[in-house]
């Protein structure tokens, strides 16, 4: 009889989130296309709505966990909260382009134009996404511990772009980006929050899963090079 | 299509394509790991072949 090999730390939460968020997307896409009423003003481009939004909240609170980590990092000086503030901006950037090209696809049916350079919730948006891509040129310009303190010191400070982002459109002039959810509620039938809710978990649950496959990633690559140099050292 | 149907599906095009191109880098990366292992293994195998041969200069001797 053989050993079986030991798993990594996470390999098994980055399954269970994997399943979770699989079966989630699955049930978000039915509601979102086969359940979900059509908007009576936008007809069917409404229906960008759901994901859209729900990849817009969750690349947000990616940018949160990558602020949180850096922290640690600063705290703590453990390289694991090196890894989870680069993966999670690597995921938070990931879904912000995806917000970026879903909502231009959006502005191009719904207002005629790809693209509203006066809209305050675009630009503002943009300057985020331009900020966490900043990221990664500075952690190549640095090396080891160099380069993880000043990566952690910059998620921190990048963090301070999301609340603009996220209250421009509530304090700016301009209502040509909708608002869909203000402090007396989302406007919106239950009907079609329910569908939101369940697109948002889905998208909690995809970023979670995709964090901790990519943080198995990390130590298992990290424990194969501690292998092949004691290999060589023997 | 009508109605600005072509524009829903652009996006969740969109949205499937780079998020399953992000699992693909990520599963790309966990083969790189597995060819890896698999070139330690066989270093671990041809050093514990050397190790077992009888040394010819204790022969001799």
């Amino acid at each position: 009889m053989t050993d079986s090999p030991a798993r990594i730390p996470g390999e098994r939460a980055a399954m269970i989130w994997g399943v979770l968020a699989t079966i989630l997307v699955v049930a978000a896409t039915i509601g979102v296309f086969l359940v979900a009423p059509e908007d009576a003003d936008q007809g069917v481009i409404q229906r960008i709505f759901y994901f859209h939004v729900a990849i817009a909240i969750t690349s947000l609170v990616a940018f949160a966990v990558s602020c949180v980590a850096g922290i640690l990092y600063l705290r703590t000086r453990n390289d694991r909260w090196d890894d989870v503030g680069e993966a999670s901006i690597r995921i938070g950037l990931l879904m912000s382009v995806l917000v970026v090209i879903t909502g231009s696809i959006w502005a191009k049916a719904s207002w005629g134009t790809w693209w509203v350079w006066s809209d305050p919730r675009l630009v503002t948006y943009l300057i985020v996404v331009l900020i966490y891509a900043a990221y990664f040129v500075l952690r190549s310009s640095a090396e080891d511990d160099r380069k993880m303190r000043y990566s952690a010191i910059y998620a921190i400070a990048g963090f301070a772009s999301v609340p603009l982002s996220f209250y421009s459109v509530r304090v700016a002039e301009s209502f040509v980006h909708p608002v869909v959810f203000t402090g007396s509620g989302a406007n919106m039938p239950d009907s079609m929050l329910i569908w939101f809710v369940v697109s948002q978990a889905a998208m909690l649950a995809l970023f979670i899963a995709l964090l901790e496959l990519d943080l198995v990633g990390r130590r298992s690559e990290r424990a194969l090079r501690r292998l092949a140099l004691r290999l060589e050292n023997a | 299509m009508s109605g600005g149907a072509q524009y829903v599906v652009a996006a969740y095009a969109v949205i499937w394509f780079l998020l399953l191109a992000y699992v693909v880098v990520l599963g790309a990366r966990s083969a790189r790991v597995g060819r890896q292992v698999e070139a330690i293994s066989r270093m671990l195998d041809r050093r514990e072949q050397k190790d077992a041969e009888p040394d010819p200069a204790e022969d001799r001797t």
